[in-house]
């Protein structure tokens, strides 16, 4: 009973829970030490469109439609806005440009100035970012909405217009000048209106406009001229640039001009081997096409699409003038306020403020561009000529009134409100394009005048002598004071220049003119570009106009200048290569025109031009190099001194193998023996001389060299001995094969002469003369004499025995040389082809060379040496029938080696050659003995 | 035997058997030879088919014989100077010669001499009309070419000195030789100089189509007539054929290689000076300073034959055979007048002299575009008028 209740307890034991205890864990409680894992969202997903597309929660498409907001301030931050936005997103430019474009062109006309600041901006923006043909859609719009606030009626609009403007005509100016019909207008509106036509003032020859002038504007009515004359010249700048180039060759006068032919059809450039090998294929009838190029003079049907619409009306003289018509009397009266709105009294008249001075400048300008903006030159002529006509009278009244115009000093320090003043103008200046040079003004002003002259009627020249004098005299000053110029002022200087001497055609004021450049040219220490500036002016006058004007023909200045050319060409040297090549470039012409007094300055310049150390022509670059060898054709005499330096200059080896065989052709064609020049009186190149410079070139060495020769002894001359009876001086290579191809080309031109005899007798005395009596020769010269000589030989002239035995002393040498050489092929070639020509050709030389082999007296070293040699000649089959002749010799040298050597173990390879050789030849001469023993 | 279509017309400086000679093209035999003098180089030429005019060598006077008379020298014309270079028009109207710097033109059915133009600086080298006789091309040892249209040249406004519509001067040494294509205005010129280059142009605008680069200096230069090839005679006796046409790199080419000497023709050993194609293009002729003259086979590049001068060959020629040259009993059509030596433009408005009258174009109604139609009708007109006073 005991034990049931003691496990009745023990099965509901009762947990006694006590305080401070830990309460034990239940059976079946649930452990909850694990992890899970899970994605971590912190922010919700996104559209897909939204995002970096958005600025400030706003889409490109919300932003536009805030821009029709009504307040001015949403309208400002939305473009700000738009403008952010697309800087980030610069592809979404291209998606949206027709929108963006619409919208913001509207804004042009907003009434709020800081809206259209803004406008501006963003414009400004995204022409950056588009290409002017993908803008070509839009620009319809653009220029309507230009427009439209270029004729507003408030003013600021206006003058933000002219930023709009700008921005265009920085990015776009090709499409902008397509539009010149309308925007011209706007222009004439911006600084006048129309007169009424009941007033009737017409009669004073004036245009139906007439200048406005507004005082509510924030700036004077001078500053406001100033900035739309600088957008109109702009303007026209690019019309005038942006005109199709298909006039081609405008001959106005003028530095354009200058830059020479330009083909509008490219030329195919091929050379000879190049096309030999395939390279330059040729297709001419592609090039040029059945159809005559739009540059051809003829124009058999009329062409409907010539000038592609766009600038059609403003290429006729007849749209010029009519807008010219209104135009000028508005920039006369606009003259006629600067000039004398600042100071009434006359004295000064010519002292200018440089508020006017700029915009007198910007009236110059545009009538020069409005001059240019035709481009033909019949039409330019007609403009001229209509220009004359009108305003002549007008043009020398106001402009020439106070010609030589200067800067007013103002007085500074006056006043403080007049320094407020300055500072005022000085801000408007530089709006305005920054202040102007006097010295621009008055060139400028030259520029226009000068136009106006015509050329070649003689009444005429009357009534301009007064004010173009006054020009002459301001440009003489201006060229002669010593004073330098800026390359710009000076282009604009020698413009005028040119257009004076070519219309006024008299030859006082030619050598007035160019005296005065000549003073310029003359300066020291010019800065490069002036002074290639004034030589391409001197050199371009000449070449084109010296031939029509015969009192440019007769200018002692530029007979001067011409004469001084060759001298300043010596004394250039290498120091500035292009200044070299443009001096060559005037003198090349000139001497091929036989210009005399450049002629004469040539000749005695020649030696110091052709010298072979330091001369011109090896210092400077292939280019003028062969220039000055092309000048040889014009050169009226050629003095022993001068070939001397020229024989040494092709054989120096510092111009090219070629240059120098063109050099030699020159001489040669120079030469009455060449017979191409038929009917030339005079003899250019003395015969002796010309003998004499041949040989020269031949031998490659003077005799004083060939002298100093003899007396060095130095590593690269190999010893005489039996085999080699000449010391041969080695040669470089690089000096051996410019060498061998001189003498080729020597080698033609002797060959080419009437008489052979005679040319083989001179050369063959030369050589005994020169050469013969030699311990030390150069190689090359061996080659070139072993070379020359078979080729000059006539079959009916016998060589002195001398010139045999010389030759036989060089052929062995060259042998002998032959064997040595292993350094380079092409020497080795050249050498075997001189010796076997030599040996095939001249009679007796083979025997000679044989008989002087004197096997007997060999040492045992050099035996194998004559072996070789013997097998070499023996390998030939050409040289087989002189040398069956001499078997006996063969004979003999046979015994010899068989006698010293037969007995003896070993059998050197070079015997075993010879004796194969030997055998093989023998076997052959005794087949054709047989064989004609037979029939 | 049927007379041949085309003959050789060949000249050389000794003038020792003979002052110039026709010549077979075929084979090369000799069928006529005129006598007396000899000729300078490139001034060989036949006049309307009725008369070979050729300038003495060195001398300041023009040898001329009817074609049909071969021992007798018809007529020597005097001239201000020495005759560098002559050329008469295919349509027989005009003749030029280069005389110092000058170019004289005269009028062949007056003999008037109607303008002397001074462009050139130097010698003149050589002159060629186009084949409408509309532009003629000069070039000189200035290095200059100059194209002249003939119209604007013989205009009767005294006041303006001609000038020639366009102006090569890219050359830069002497030019030797200057070819005219065929198709009148439209044409193209090749012009050889010693510069070692070969250029052509179009005569209508003046612009250059192609230049060539040699290493040798080009003496002379002509074209095939359908301008498939430009053949240029070098100074060292190689004469260069520049294909014009290449086909772009077609299969068959590509086996084929352009090795050096399959464009070479080569036989001369000095100077080629004269170059001429015969109408259909298979033969070239070439005269050289090594005194021969060689007809060459074009597609082979073989010789043909080749004859031994006693000189200097300064003119071979291919031309079609004038009808007048194998009838020994023919007349010219047109008595040749006396040529004068003085410009003098009074005296071209009566005309009585000479038995002619002077029609010429004036400036107002000069036409590019006219020029050629203008031409013709007035050529039939005086050559009826001359016809009409042979009669008398």
């Amino acid at each position: 009973m005991k034990a049931k209740k003691q496990k009745r307890q023990g099965d509901f034991q009762k947990v006694q829970l006590k305080v401070g205890k830990k309460k034990p864990k239940a059976d079946n409680a649930t452990n909850v030490n694990f992890r899970s894992k899970a994605i971590h969202l912190p922010e919700q997903l996104k559209h897909v469109d939204s995002g970096p597309t958005k600025h400030r929660q706003l889409d490109i498409m919300d932003l536009l439609s805030k821009l029709h907001h009504i307040n001015s301030n949403i309208k400002q931050g939305a473009l700000v806005g738009l403008r952010e936005l697309l800087s980030a997103q610069p592809s979404m430019i291209e998606l949206h440009a027709s929108a963006v474009l619409s919208e913001v062109a509207a804004l042009f006309t907003d009434k709020d100035g800081s809206v259209r600041a803004a406008a501006v901006r963003l414009l400004r923006f995204i022409t950056q970012c588009i290409p002017a043909e993908r803008v070509v859609p839009f620009f319809p719009l653009l220029s309507a909405h230009l427009t439209c606030a270029m004729t507003h009626i408030s003013e600021a609009i206006q003058e933000d217009a002219l930023r709009v403007l700008d921005v265009l005509l920085e990015h776009y100016p090709g499409l902008l000048s397509q539009r010149h019909t309308v925007l011209l207008t706007n222009f004439l509106e911006l600084i006048s209106q129309k007169r009424k036509a009941a007033t009737g003032q017409d009669k004073s020859g004036k245009g139906g406009f007439a200048l406005t002038i507004s005082t509510n504007r924030s700036v004077t009515a001078q500053q406001w001229r100033l900035t739309v004359l600088l957008r109109l010249g702009s303007f026209l700048q690019a019309v005038v640039e942006e005109r199709p180039l298909d006039e081609g060759v405008t001959s106005s006068i003028g530095l354009g001009m200058w830059a020479g032919e330009k083909g509008s059809v490219t030329s195919v450039d091929v050379s000879w081997e190049e096309h030999v090998f395939g390279k330059g294929r040729i297709q001419v009838f592609e090039n040029s096409g059945a159809v005559p190029t739009p540059h051809s003079a003829y124009r058999l049907r009329p062409d409907s699409k010539a000038g592609a619409g766009m600038n059609k009306e403003l290429c006729s003289a007849e749209t010029v003038q009519g807008f010219a018509g209104t135009l000028v009397p508005l920039l006369l009266e606009i003259w006629v306020e600067a000039a004398g709105g600042d100071h009434v009294q006359t004295d000064s008249g010519h002292l200018l403020s440089a508020e006017a001075m700029a915009l007198m400048f910007q009236i110059l300008t545009i009538l020069q561009l409005l001059r240019r903006v035709s481009p033909h030159r019949d039409q330019k002529d007609i403009l001229d000529a209509w220009f004359r006509n009108s305003y002549l009278a007008d043009f020398k009244h106001h402009f020439m009134k106070n010609f030589p115009y200067g800067l007013l000093e103002v007085a500074r320090h006056k006043k403080k409100a007049d320094g407020k003043r300055i500072r005022q103008q000085v801000a408007a200046g530089t709006v305005a394009g920054g202040n102007v040079e006097p010295l621009a003004l008055n060139v400028t002003l030259c520029q226009v005048m000068v136009t106006l002259s015509l050329r070649g009627q003689d009444h005429v020249e009357a009534e301009d002598a007064d004010w173009l004098g006054t020009i002459r005299v301001f440009i003489r000053e201006t060229l002669s004071n010593g004073g330098k110029l800026s390359s710009k002022h000076l282009a604009a200087l020698l413009e005028v220049v040119w257009r004076m001497i070519v219309t006024q055609r008299s030859r006082v004021v030619t050598d007035d003119l160019l005296q005065a450049v000549y003073v310029q040219y003359q300066q020291r220490n010019l800065a490069v570009s002036v002074r290639s500036l004034l030589l391409c002016f001197f050199s371009q006058f000449y070449i084109q106009e010296h031939q029509n004007h015969p009192h440019i023909a007769r200018s002692r200045i530029l007979a001067r200048w011409l004469a001084s050319l060759p001298v300043q060409l010596v004394q250039l040297g290498s120091r500035n290569p292009q200044l070299s090549a443009q001096l060559l470039e005037t003198i090349h012409p000139a001497a091929a025109r036989g210009n005399k007094d450049l002629l004469q300055s040539l000749q005695k310049n020649a030696c110091s031009i052709y010298d072979p150390q330091e001369g011109c022509v090896v210092v400077l670059p292939v280019e003028s190099q062969k220039r000055l060898v092309q000048i040889l054709h014009s050169l009226p005499a050629f003095p022993a001194e001068l070939l001397a330096c020229l024989s040494q200059v092709c054989n120096t080896g510092r111009v090219s193998a070629s240059l120098a065989t063109m050099l030699i052709r020159t001489i040669h064609l120079r030469s009455p023996l060449c017979g191409w020049s038929s009917s030339s009186q005079d003899v250019p190149v003395k015969d002796v001389d010309y003998l004499s410079f041949f040989f020269t070139t031949l031998t490659g060495f003077s005799s004083e060299m060939l002298q100093a020769l003899q007396d060095t002894d130095e590593d690269s001359l190999l010893p005489s001995s039996i085999l080699s009876p000449l010391s041969v001086f080695a040669t470089t290579l690089e000096q051996f094969l410019h060498h061998w191809d001189i003498v080729e080309e020597v080698c033609h031109c002797l060959d080419t002469l009437g008489s052979r005899a005679q040319c083989f007798d001179v050369i063959q005395n030369a050589i005994i003369k020169n050469l013969c009596g030699l311990v030390v020769v150069p190689d090359c010269v061996c080659a070139a004499i072993l070379r020359c000589v078979p080729r000059l030989l006539d079959v009916n002239f016998l060589p002195s025995d001398t010139l045999l035995h010389f030759l036989s002393d060089c052929c062995l040498s060259m042998l002998n040389l032959l064997l040595q050489l292993e350094q380079s092929a092409h020497k080795r070639d050249a050498v075997w082809e001189a010796c076997f020509a030599a040996l095939s050709t001249v009679p007796r030389l083979l025997r000679l060379v044989l008989q002087s082999f004197r096997v007997c007296d060999l040492c045992e070293e050099e035996l194998p040496v004559l072996a070789q040699i013997l097998s070499l000649l023996l390998q030939h089959t050409q040289l087989h029938l002189t040398v069956h002749t001499h078997i006996w010799l063969l004979m003999t040298a046979h015994i010899h080696f068989s006698f010293h050597f037969y007995g003896g173990e070993t059998r050197e390879q070079w015997l075993t050659d010879l004796l194969y050789c030997y055998s093989v030849t023998l076997f052959g001469h005794r087949a054709n003995m047989g064989m004609r023993d037979i029939y | 035997m049927s007379a041949p279509v085309e003959v050789v017309l060949s000249a050389d400086s000794a003038g020792q058997l003979f002052n110039c000679a026709v010549f077979d093209p075929h084979s090369g035999s000799e069928f006529l030879s005129y006598r007396g003098g000899n000729t300078s180089s490139r001034s060989l030429t036949v006049l309307n088919g009725e008369y070979i005019l050729g300038a003495q060598l060195g001398k300041n006077f023009i040898n001329v014989w009817e074609i049909q008379r071969k021992d007798q020298l018809q007529q020597k014309i005097v001239c201000p100077g020495i005759v560098t270079c002559l050329c008469a028009s295919p349509d027989g109207l005009y003749v030029l010669a280069g005389i110092a710097e000058a170019i004289y033109l005269w009028e062949m059915s007056t003999g008037n001499l109607l303008a002397i133009l001074s462009r050139h600086y130097q010698d003149v080298s050589c002159i060629r009309f186009t084949d409408d006789s509309s532009h003629f091309v000069s070039g000189g040892k200035d290095n200059l070419a100059l194209i002249w249209n003939l119209s604007s040249v013989v205009q009767l406004d005294s006041s303006r000195t001609p000038e020639p519509c366009h102006i090569l001067s890219r050359h830069s040494l002497p030019i030797t030789d200057i070819h005219c294509g065929l198709m009148g205005p439209q044409a193209r010129v090749a012009t050889a100089s010693l510069d070692q280059t070969v250029k052509v142009w179009e005569v209508s605008s003046g612009e250059m189509l192609l230049s060539v680069l040699f290493d040798v200096g080009i003496m002379s230069v002509t074209f095939d007539p359908c301008e498939y090839f430009l053949f240029c005679g070098g100074s060292d006796g190689n004469i260069f054929q520049v294909s014009l046409c290449s086909t772009s790199l077609s299969r068959d080419k590509t086996f084929q290689t352009d090795s050096d000497g399959n464009q070479v023709f080569k036989g001369h050993r000095n100077l080629v000076t004269c170059l001429s194609v015969s109408m259909d293009g298979t033969l070239l002729l070439s005269g050289s300073n090594d005194e021969t003259v060689r007809m060459w086979d074009v597609q082979s590049k073989q010789c043909i034959w080749s004859i031994n001068h006693k000189g200097h060959v300064t003119n071979a020629v291919i031309i079609p055979a004038p009808a007048n040259m194998f009838l020994a009993d023919s007349h010219p059509a047109v008595p040749l007048p006396r040529f004068s030596r003085h410009l003098n433009p009074s005296e071209q408005g009566d005309g009585t002299g000479s038995g002619g009258m002077c029609l010429r174009l004036g400036a107002s109604t000069q036409h590019f575009g006219l020029k050629t139609t203008d031409f013709k009708p007035l050529k039939c007109n005086r050559q009826q008028k001359r016809t009409h006073f042979a009669c008398f």
